[in-house]
């Protein structure tokens, strides 16, 4: 049923394009410039205040090209061109990166960011996701644990190795029967601890599902997160490092990033509790001197920054106690400093009892 | 992995190399360093004795030009370097090297596995005036690599998991059911960073051609396109550098496979030509372990003969880090004439092109561009 429900949308897209470009070239002929409506969205911004329309997801204002104004012009023209390809996509049930859709015309983009940005104006133009224009980028997240689901026919058994990291599928729309018997769900900033956890045998004693982005989360990690909090009803925790990167990542996964803010609901992970790692960890679990590193000027500036966005004063006061408590003390800490006593001080130790605890903060 | 040295020829006598050893014989080999150092001690002319590590520079490097097979690699010789206290330039670096057999000896005491950053906390922790940076902590371990000749991996030390494999193969780890790499959708199947894993998996295929790419994206859209049924073959990658688990996969792949010719398609740059001869060759900095996984790689593209394909905005200049890797390339001693050809004219031109420069033709003129290479045998 679900292919047909996607092949419904991709006819709806194709028409919506036709009739789009048909309206263009109807204004051509009576002689008028078109005038094109782009909304514009943010999911965050700097009013001290914080008494800001930005925990809507409703569009912040909007821009009118017109063809009146030569940079305009350019927006167009370039938008049209990706149309054109992301048609093509379209009409023949092919994927491309935002990457491939450069590269078919090196000459007319001239670079990267002009083919990224007229992605966003047509996702913003026809109200829809990257993923729906056919334009996907290859997956970097991994996941384990007590889950089962299958993808495009494929079937993945989390559930009968559960050490194994499996891949985070990218086409995220074709993923189905999903089974879990977990608990929770538990997202972890690196590779490295993701490891850690597969060693420790982690999800044997732990009814969980463990995922990580490798890093900054890319766009199919964070769908498949929020498809695994809609389908399975679990409380998610997030594990990262005790610095501004780290905080960086939280952010990133519970309330979106302002490049993608246009598509914000299928990418934010809202209620995703911050399990660690806290400044005042340090001092709890006995952290040594040696492992807190200091703060590097870009460091501060960049909390400093953070310390500003509206999202954490209006809905995550505690987070911005944290943060502020990190700028303060001026040191910052990785997750595996925490295990230098015991390696296994974080599987075994460390994050059961906070869980437990519900020591993590909503 | 036994060798047996009555019939190795003259030359593989040179050879110094890393064994791969379980967690007994690993801290067994600590074990008797510790105890030589005890015995230098405890002599009637008690000294320190310095520690004997193969020296890891070019100057140690050899190259074994495959005569009767056709893969050449690159091995560390017997020559080496010492490392003692009393030598003001080497001291920490001698003190580094037993505290980090110290550390992986407990490690493996627990029968547990470590990642590098973590090893550097527990070092830094316990030996703050030694261990600064992670860099030191490396290059400690590769020390102890040299010291003991045993693999990072037996020490503990876990492997990240970079490589994936897809295609007409099937693999099946023992006690387990078999996976088909042709049904894994587009990303593929996951090598395995446990080499002892991967070197009891069973591997079956029909395949006529192993071909290695060097960029995930790439490897992305010739297994989501499915060019594995048009050529049957096998695509592997190790999304950028190759690792040793990726390297060690393709040895065996080769082993199992011998009449499978290996073809390689990376970028033309120095960069893409450096990672097509690791996986030839081998390489100095892991040349302890990685010479035994070298094999008989082609490139098949993006070659030279190939600009004539791909418009000229693709062809961007080189960077200042491709010109050094072109020239640490030119004056090694493996590298074959019609390499250095195509080197040479990477930096007469100054310039360089992807792989997706070809998707100008449209997209799945990249499965056409391999068929009709690999149909003519245009590889070299």
């Amino acid at each position: 049923m679900e292919g047909n429900f996607q092949i419904s949308e991709t006819t709806n897209l194709l028409r919506k394009i036709k009739e789009f470009t048909r309206s263009i070239v109807e204004d051509l002929a009576e002689g008028k410039s078109p005038e094109i409506a782009i909304n514009r969205f943010r999911n965050y911004c700097n009013d001290p205040e914080a008494d800001c329309f930005c925990s809507s997801d409703e569009p912040k204002g909007r821009e009118i090209l017109t063809l009146r104004k030569r940079s305009q012009t350019y927006r167009i023209d370039m938008l049209l061109r990706v149309l054109l390809i992301v048609q093509q996509l379209l009409q023949e049930n092919r994927h491309g990166s935002k990457r491939d859709i450069y590269y078919m015309h090196p000459s007319a983009f001239k670079a990267q960011s002009v083919v990224d940005r007229a992605i966003a104006d047509i996702c913003i133009l026809f109200q829809c996701s990257r993923y729906n224009l056919n334009v996907v980028s290859v997956g970097n997240g991994l996941v384990m644990g007590w889950l089962k689901f299958r993808e495009a026919g494929r079937k993945f058994d989390c559930l009968s190795s559960l050490s194994t990291a499996f891949p985070v599928p990218v086409p995220v729309e074709e993923v189905e029967d999903i089974v879990s018997l977990a608990e929770y769900i538990l997202v972890v900033e690196k590779e490295t601890v993701f490891q850690r956890l597969a060693n420790d045998m982690f999800c044997k004693t732990n009814r969980c599902i463990v995922v990580t982005g490798r890093g900054y989360p890319d766009v199919s990690t964070r769908r498949f997160l929020r498809l695994l909090m809609e389908k399975l009803q679990l409380p998610v925790h997030c594990l990262v490092d005790c610095d501004p990167y780290g905080f960086e990542i939280l952010a990133t996964y519970r309330f979106g990033s302002m490049q993608m803010a246009y598509d914000i609901e299928s990418l934010r992970a809202p209620e995703m509790k911050w399990l660690g790692a806290f400044p005042s960890d340090s001092e709890i679990y006995g952290v040594p001197q040696q492992c807190l590193l200091p703060l590097t000027e870009e460091d501060k500036k960049r909390t400093e920054a953070m310390l500003l966005r509206c999202y954490l004063k209006r809905e995550m006061p505690q987070w911005r106690l944290e943060l502020e408590s990190m700028l303060k003390r001026g040191v910052k800490f990785e997750i595996e400093a925490l295990s230098v006593h015991s390696l296994s001080f974080l599987s075994e130790v460390y994050i059961p009892s906070k869980i437990r605890s519900e020591g993590s903060f909503h | 992995m036994e060798e047996d040295a009555s019939m190795k020829f003259f030359s593989d006598q040179n050879t110094s190399y890393a064994d791969i050893l379980p967690p007994r014989e690993a801290r067994a080999r600590i074990e008797v360093s510790v105890l030589n150092l005890l015995r230098a001690l405890n002599s009637p002319d008690p000294a320190i004795s310095h520690l004997s590590l193969i020296n890891r520079k070019r100057s140690n490097s050899c190259v074994n030009q495959g005569i009767l097979t056709d893969v050449s690699y690159i091995f560390l010789s017997t020559s080496f370097t010492k490392s003692s206290l009393t030598n003001a330039k080497t001291a920490k670096a001698f003190v580094r090297v037993w505290k980090v057999m110290e550390m992986c000896f407990q490690i493996l005491l627990q029968e547990k596995r470590v990642t590098q950053r973590e090893l550097f906390y527990k070092l830094l922790c316990d030996s703050p005036d030694l261990f600064s940076s992670q860099v030191e902590v490396n290059r400690s371990v590769q020390d102890v690599v040299a010291l003991l000749r045993c693999s990072r991996f037996s020490l503990g030390i876990i492997a990240s998991t970079r490589g994936l494999v897809a295609g007409r193969l099937s693999l099946q780890e023992p006690g387990k059911e078999p996976v088909d790499c042709s049904a894994c959708g587009s990303s593929g199947f996951p090598i395995s960073g446990d080499l002892n894993l991967l070197d009891t998996t069973i591997m079956t295929s029909d395949a006529r051609y192993i071909i290695l790419v060097e960029k995930h994206a790439i490897f992305h859209r010739l297994v989501e396109d499915r060019v594995f049924n048009h050529i049957p073959c096998v695509f592997i990658t190790a999304k950028g550098y190759p690792d040793i688990a990726t390297r060690f996969f393709l040895h065996r792949m080769s082993n199992t496979f011998p009449h499978l010719p290996i073809l390689a398609l990376v970028d033309w740059n120095p960069a893409g030509l450096a990672i097509l001869c690791t996986f030839k060759f081998g390489s100095i900095g892991m040349g302890l372990e990685a010479y035994r996984y070298a094999c008989n790689v082609k490139w098949i593209g993006l070659r030279g003969d190939d600009l004539n394909l791909i418009p000229e905005e693709s062809l961007v200049p080189l960077k200042a880090k491709d010109s050094q890797i072109a020239k640490s390339l030119l004056s090694s001693k493996i590298l074959q004439e019609n390499y250095r050809e195509e080197l040479s004219l990477m930096i007469e031109t100054g310039k360089r092109a992807e792989i997706e420069a070809l998707y100008c033709h449209g997209y799945n003129y990249l499965g056409k561009y391999i068929a009709t290479k690999v149909v003519q045998g245009k590889y070299i």
